[in-house]
């Protein structure tokens, strides 16, 4: 049975410590109410975006770990993200895939290539230092220690099922210019 | 209308790094001095070519004009001087990241846009070429102040425009008339 994204905010929030997190699409909501502090800033608006504006907070950032929630469909929007980041090689980035192969918040079609999509296989290609699959929470919790701290850039792709929330069913929260304001402030401090 | 010129590369490369010691001041970091975020264009590719050889300037080059974005965002709230490399066909590519991180987002990012193809005895907006023809238009239809580089005598435009960009918050552009010596 997939995970449920929620457990595996909940998981992640607990253990990330200092680090940057950058949630998209249908992980905003939940992140919003699990981790609402300035230290995170979510992207939508913008799909496929969270990637490359992760990389630029861990370049900017090199002593601090940076987390990306990115999605399957994101993701497919700006698949050159994955050679632009390994090119480079910040060893403080975790890009974390929820992969849940459909387009949730808009009415859930199928993502191209929908389950077949082996995006461990295209991040391994493109050079990130480690990239593998995640299916369960107990697997999670095993390898979350590495996936947090270890040297990246590392690609989880986690098999999810849906969100109970999207952008779409829970629009509030912070304007992304006053999220900008925020977390530039904390690291400029 | 007088003729435009080519702009020498170092003559940019050298404004490039006066901007970012501006913008360093003493802050404790100064490696790199900045970033240059591209996607590679042909009508400045002289000045990508001498930035290879720059140690004090740090380059990425990224796949796509939105990535370049998200890059130069990221850089930009963790206070590191960035300017944003592309031509006009990647403006035209980009523009809902330039919406939704640089204007939506308040995010101050300073591109230098190259018109590849611009006719030297053109008003780029009398161009025959549509993305050369367009450019200008389009930055004025999303607000975007912006300026072009005629000759070595327009580089002041360079920290001036960047500074736009910080003072507003937002987008501004300098757009290279004619490719690059």
């Amino acid at each position: 049975m997939a995970m449920k994204p929620e457990d595996v905010l909940e998981i992640i929030a607990a253990a990330r410590g200092t680090a940057i997190c950058i949630p998209t699409m249908t992980t905003s909501p939940a992140w919003r109410s699990i981790a609402p502090d300035d230290l995170s800033i979510g992207c939508v608006g913008f799909m496929g975006g969270a990637s490359t504006l992760g990389l630029g907070l861990a370049l900017g950032s090199p002593d601090r770990r940076v987390i990306v929630f990115d999605g399957d469909g994101s993701l497919c929007m700006q698949l050159g993200s994955l050679p632009t980041i390994a090119g480079i090689g910040p060893r403080n980035f975790t890009h974390l895939l929820f992969k849940n192969n459909v387009y949730h918040t808009s009415g859930s079609q199928e993502t191209p290539g929908g389950d077949g999509v082996d995006y461990v296989m295209m991040a391994r290609g493109a050079g990130y230092k480690e990239a593998f699959a995640v299916r369960t929470l107990d697997e999670l919790r095993a390898r979350l220690p590495a996936i947090l701290t270890g040297e990246g850039p590392i690609f989880v792709e986690l098999h999810t099922g849906l969100a109970e929330k999207t952008p779409m069913t829970d629009r509030g929260g912070v304007p992304f210019h006053e999220q900008v304001e925020k977390l530039r402030a904390r690291l400029q401090a | 209308m007088a003729m435009p010129e080519s702009v020498p590369a170092p003559l940019i490369i050298d404004t490039f790094k006066d901007v970012f010691r501006a913008e360093r001041g003493g802050a404790r970091r100064q490696d790199p001095l900045g970033w240059i975020i591209s996607v590679p264009d042909t009508h400045q590719k002289t000045v990508l070519a001498a930035l290879d050889k720059e140690r004090d300037v740090r380059v990425l080059t990224c796949s796509t004009e939105d990535e370049a974005n998200g890059v130069a965002a990221g850089l930009w709230m963790t206070g590191e001087p960035v300017i944003v490399m592309i031509q006009h066909a990647g403006l035209y590519a980009s523009v809902n990241t330039l919406r939704g991180i640089a204007m939506d987002g308040r995010v101050p990012i300073f591109y230098m846009i190259g018109l590849l193809s611009r006719e030297r005895d053109k008003d780029p907006r009398d161009s025959k070429q549509s993305m050369v023809r367009f450019a200008e238009p389009l930055l004025d239809l999303f607000g975007v102040p912006h300026v072009r580089l005629e000759g070595p005598d327009d580089v002041h435009f360079i920290p001036e425009y960047y500074r736009l960009s910080r003072e507003r918050r937002g987008p501004a552009a300098v757009l290279v008339g004619l490719a690059t010596s």
